[in-house]
């Protein structure tokens, strides 16, 4: 029968634990938590761990020895049969109630010293700790599919993983880990560095060394004193509703011509891709205005639309709409023909393949599309603003320098900026909404 | 496994004959004149297991492009139970869900779930009702050892689970021929063993025929009745051996005499195209 | 499925849809001509509905037609002030353009290759990149002397961005085994670098560079209307193209502005098709593909 247990230190325990896949990666708060279920046991050359079919309690983490593990034949395995050493951990099915018997026979091939840890009770464990049991389950996943085709056995860790996340969104969970490992890695330092860099730059060459050509611009504290007064000087600031009433005329200005584009830009595309026939009608003329620059249309803008308000809101459409058309022809263009094949082989109708394979394949490029067009939209907006219009972003940079304002020159840019990368950053989460796969294909690092 | 030694004919079933008549294919017939398939004559019976072997961009996926309805031929026919697929005068066949083709790098779409690609070809058919369609579908992954990963995208699982969602997505939809384009290729040879017996046993319940191309001789000649061993471009069959090793087989076959004597038989005349189309430069097809 | 066959049949119908859409703007700019006509009444009152006045088609009708455009190229043509135009915006993509590509391929390149060069520039240049380029015109001719440079200068934003965006995408993509087989053959660092990351991105750089000259031009022409014209903002000096296109504006022929857009497009065009021919000249490899 089984020898007795011993108790070990924890230190001993935790050490041990470190060493192994899937423990690594644990908080050493929680190997602690860990250390205390574990006992060590020694077992001799010969002795048989467990059988095919005994009771699935305790998985096992060999110290050292050899321990030779074979699969009963059923089970589908790259190697049925493997011998463990020293850090191996078995014994899985102890995690996993489909299979409260073991699929295995273990064996000691000769002296062998052994950590048992109650599979229960570690179950608990992990999961009162979602983010560092999430890890180590999925650990576990990689490495169980990695050895073995059961799919009963992943399915039944993926119910685990699911249980542990019943409360949050998966993305979510996955977000805080990535922040977590990113606080911890070099990368934030080095942003900090930079920006103190630029920054500090700023500050010393306009407003300390009076550096010849920067002396006239305006410094980095009279920008901040200014955006962040109650009562500022060139009328422009976070307390004043002018300055959000700009915002939001640029921002309503760019969120219609966008919108337009996309309804017209995406469904043009797509049929620029899908039919040959309606391509080589329809493209050379597309081709053909493409290349004039959205800014030379300025004029002729003023002259076709009464109002500026409409041909500023043209002007920004049309960048708009060819960046968006020209990214989701080739988006179309570039799915793969074995999926178009395979749809038709299976028995699909043109508008099912269109539906089914063409719409959802041409998406990720339908987004990188659609980042690059919210990105010329704002472009064509501030230069839109900037010759014609009232209210808006471009005004106000434009306005501010006629009227020797310069500050407001700064706070327009640095406000432009962080409202065009927040629109980017909304297309692009969208993106990730709609290409679920996507993601999850991109986080799993492929296979 | 299933028990009882068979007899090749007693396995086959009763559809899905093809026969390849004189079949040429010449690409740029008004320019460079490529002839890929040069006379090829060909009879797959019904329910047969057809390995094509031949070295890389010899033309074999030209025949089984012709067969599926991708491309057309020059002329000659090729008949399908009779029914002519495609001939001089049709060089183009109907793609359909009676001949289904894997693909080399696999054809799963990304966005659907594995489920939902399993269950497309009856759904874009409308033959049944969505449910009595998950339900078959639910059941024939678990057959094929597939449960648990209805739910996950083919790009979270592994390739070779990959490769057998498609074939049975394949089956779904109750197919006279099954067209195996290189489909192990990209597999590591381990996964590949696994992937083999994986196949048969789909084979030995749903006894489709099934037109497998490949460039390695032990996956051909343990996996068919017959094989092909095809000429480099332009390809016609060189030489046409029955397997005599009967069905059910499992791994045992590869270390059986038999089996190493049919290597024999076949590896020279393979190595003489496989030789020849080096020198010819060949690039992969 | 993109297979780039230049049959007949695809260049007859592209002619065919060219030819029907310059009929189409004909007829719509001189509908201030046939659309007072009484079959046209029900039209009429369709448009005033729209709100738009009821004398000539909405939009369209404010467009000079394609025959008075090319009646108006006729003339400008023989002007030697066109052509200086042309040098004028032509030379100043260039210099923005040749800046740009100076300044940013090796900037990306050492993003690319050093990871703390990359961890300190990379989030500055992320924070600046949304900024338009245009946006900077006001400081930017605050702080050089001359019109030039600070045109000059925002047109170097504008394809900066884009390149070491290109650049830095690139380099990271170059298959590790490249590495791993240089190294094993015994290269040096520098070796790497020029044999391996140089070539490797070399791709990136010419997609990069031709989306970066499409951009040069808009804000070539955005800055040589807004400096030149516009706004208050600058003084004389202006010239090229885009000061043109704001000049036939402000000066009220209509025609001339048509003649301006067209001549950018074709100026833009060429220069695009200059680089791509560049591109594959220093990227031989690629065509075989």
């Amino acid at each position: 029968m089984t020898p007795p247990k011993e108790p070990i230190k924890p230190e001993a325990m935790l050490d041990m634990l470190k060493r192994t896949m899937p423990f690594q990666v644990v908080s050493d708060a929680l190997l602690r938590k860990l250390a205390t279920l574990g006992w060590q046991v020694n077992y001799e050359s010969g002795a048989v761990l467990y059988d095919v079919g005994d009771k699935a309690d305790d998985i096992f983490i060999i110290v050292s020895g050899k321990v030779e593990h074979a699969l009963e034949p059923g089970v589908h395995a790259r190697r049925p049969v493997q011998i463990l050493g020293a850090g191996d951990v078995f014994g899985w099915a102890a995690l996993l109630n489909r299979y409260p018997s073991r699929l295995a026979k273990a064996v000691c091939t000769e002296a062998t010293e052994i950590i048992r840890i109650n599979g229960d009770e570690l179950l608990r464990i992990l999961e009162s700790d979602p983010d560092s049991g999430d890890v180590v389950m999925s650990r576990f996943a990689t490495m169980i599919t990695r050895d073995y085709t059961v799919p009963d056995l992943i399915a039944q860790l993926r119910g685990i993983h699911r249980k542990m996340h019943s409360g949050d969104i998966q993305g979510m969970s996955l977000t805080l880990y990535r922040l977590t490992q990113w606080v911890k890695s070099p990368r934030p330092y080095l942003m900090l560095i930079g920006f103190v860099l630029f920054l500090g730059f700023w500050y010393l060459s306009v407003e300390v060394w009076k550096l010849p050509r920067f002396r006239e611009m305006p410094g980095i504290t009279v920008v901040i004193t200014e955006w962040m007064s109650k009562d500022p000087v060139y009328g422009l600031s976070i307390y004043t509703p002018e300055y959000y009433k700009h915002i939001g005329m640029s921002v309503w200005r760019v969120t219609q011509a966008f919108f337009l584009a996309t309804i017209i830009g995406v469904p043009f595309g797509l049929f620029l891709g899908w039919s040959r026939k309606f391509k080589e009608f329809v493209f050379p003329v597309f081709e053909l205005l493409r290349p004039i620059p959205v800014l030379a249309w300025v004029p002729l803008a003023i002259v076709m639309f009464v109002s500026t308000e409409s041909a500023v809101i043209y002007l920004t459409f049309l960048a708009s709409f060819f960046a968006t058309a020209l990214n989701t022809m080739l988006g179309v263009e570039s799915i793969d023909e074995s999926y178009v094949r395979a749809a038709n082989c299976l028995g699909a109708s043109k508008w099912q393949v269109f539906r089914h394979v063409i719409v959802p394949g041409s998406l990720p490029f339908v987004f990188t599309g659609l980042q690059i067009s919210v990105g010329v939209a704002w472009f064509s907006l501030v230069a839109a603003e900037m010759v014609s219009g009232q209210y808006g972003l471009g005004y106000v940079i434009n306005t501010s320098y006629t009227m020797v304002r310069y500050p407001t020159i700064v706070i327009g840019m640095i406000t432009l900026g962080a409202v065009g990368y927040i629109t980017s950053a909304m297309v692009r989460v969208a993106g990730d909404f709609l290409m679920q796969w996507r993601v999850r294909e991109l986080a799993l690092g492929g296979r | 496994m299933m028990g009882a030694v068979q007899s090749r004919s007693a396995s086959a079933g009763n559809r899905g004959a093809i026969k390849i008549d004189d079949v040429v294919k010449i690409y740029d017939p008004a320019g460079a004149a490529v002839m890929a398939v040069d006379h090829c004559n060909l009879d797959i019976d019904a329910g047969e297991i057809c390995m094509i072997v031949g070295p890389s961009g010899c033309g074999k996926t030209t025949l089984l492009n012709a067969i599926a309805g991708f491309h057309e031929i020059s002329s000659g026919s090729i008949t399908l139970d009779g029914e002519v697929l495609c001939s001089t005068a049709k060089p183009k066949a109907e793609p359909g869900s009676d001949r289904i083709v894997v693909f080399q790098n696999g054809a799963l779409f990304p966005w659907k779930t594995n489920l939902e690609n399993v269950a497309f070809g009856p759904l874009m058919q409308g033959k049944a009702s969505k449910a009595e369609i998950t339900e078959r579908a639910l059941g024939m992954m678990a057959d094929a050892g597939l449960g648990g990963v209805e739910h996950n995208y083919p790009g979270e699982v592994s390739s070779g689970v990959r490769r057998r969602v498609e074939i049975v997505r394949a089956l779904m939809n109750d197919p006279k021929v099954l067209l195996l384009d290189e489909p192990y290729r990209a597999l590591d040879s381990l996964t590949k063993s696994v992937m083999h017996e994986a196949l048969l046993e789909i084979y030995y319940k749903n006894k489709v025929t099934i037109f497998f191309i490949t460039h390695d001789l032990e996956e051909a000649i343990f996996l068919g009745h017959k094989v092909a061993i095809m000429t480099t471009r332009p390809c016609k069959p060189k030489k046409v051996l029955t397997v005599d090793i009967p069905h059910p087989r499992d791994y045992s076959v590869l270390t059986s005499k038999r089996f190493r004597e049919l290597m024999q038989e076949t590896s020279e005349a393979v190595h003489e195209e496989a030789l020849k189309a080096f020198q010819a430069g060949e690039k992969e097809g | 499925m993109a297979s780039r066959r230049f049959n007949p049949r695809s260049l007859l119908r592209g002619m065919f849809s060219i030819l029907v859409f310059l009929v189409i703007w004909e007829i719509g700019s001189r509908s201030k001509h046939w659309l007072g006509a009484d079959i046209f009444s029900p039209l009429r009152e369709l448009i005033g509905m729209m709100g738009f006045k009821k004398t000539y088609l909405p939009w369209i009708g404010a467009v000079p037609a394609p025959t008075d455009v090319l009646h108006a190229w006729a003339g400008v043509i023989v002007d030697p002030g066109y052509w200086h135009s042309w040098y004028k915006s032509f030379s100043r993509v260039l210099a923005g353009f040749t800046a740009a590509m100076l300044v940013g391929i090796p900037f990306g390149l050492l993003l690319a290759v050093n990871r703390t060069a990359f961890g300190i520039g990379f989030p500055v240049f992320e924070m600046l990149r949304p900024i338009p380029p245009l946006a900077w015109v006001p400081a930017s001719i605050i702080f050089w002397p001359t019109q030039e440079l600070s045109i000059a200068f925002v047109t170097f934003l504008g394809a900066f961005y884009t390149i070491v965006i290109n650049v830095v995408g690139g380099a990271k993509s170059i298959d590790v085994r490249y590495f791993q087989a240089a190294q094993s053959m015994g290269s040096s660092k520098w070796d790497i670098f020029r044999r391996i990351i140089l070539p490797g991105t070399l791709p990136s750089i010419v997609i990069g560079s031709s989306v970066g000259m499409g951009i040069t031009w808009e804000v070539v022409v955005a800055a040589e209307m807004i400096s030149g014209g516009g706004s208050q903002i600058g003084g004389t000096g202006g010239g090229g193209l885009g000061f043109f296109i704001w000049n036939s504006y402000v000066g009220g022929s209509y025609e001339q502005i048509v003649v301006g857009m067209i001549s950018i497009g074709i100026a833009g065009f060429i220069s695009s098709e200059l680089l791509r021919t560049l591109g594959k000249y220093v990227t031989p490899w690629l065509r075989l593909r």
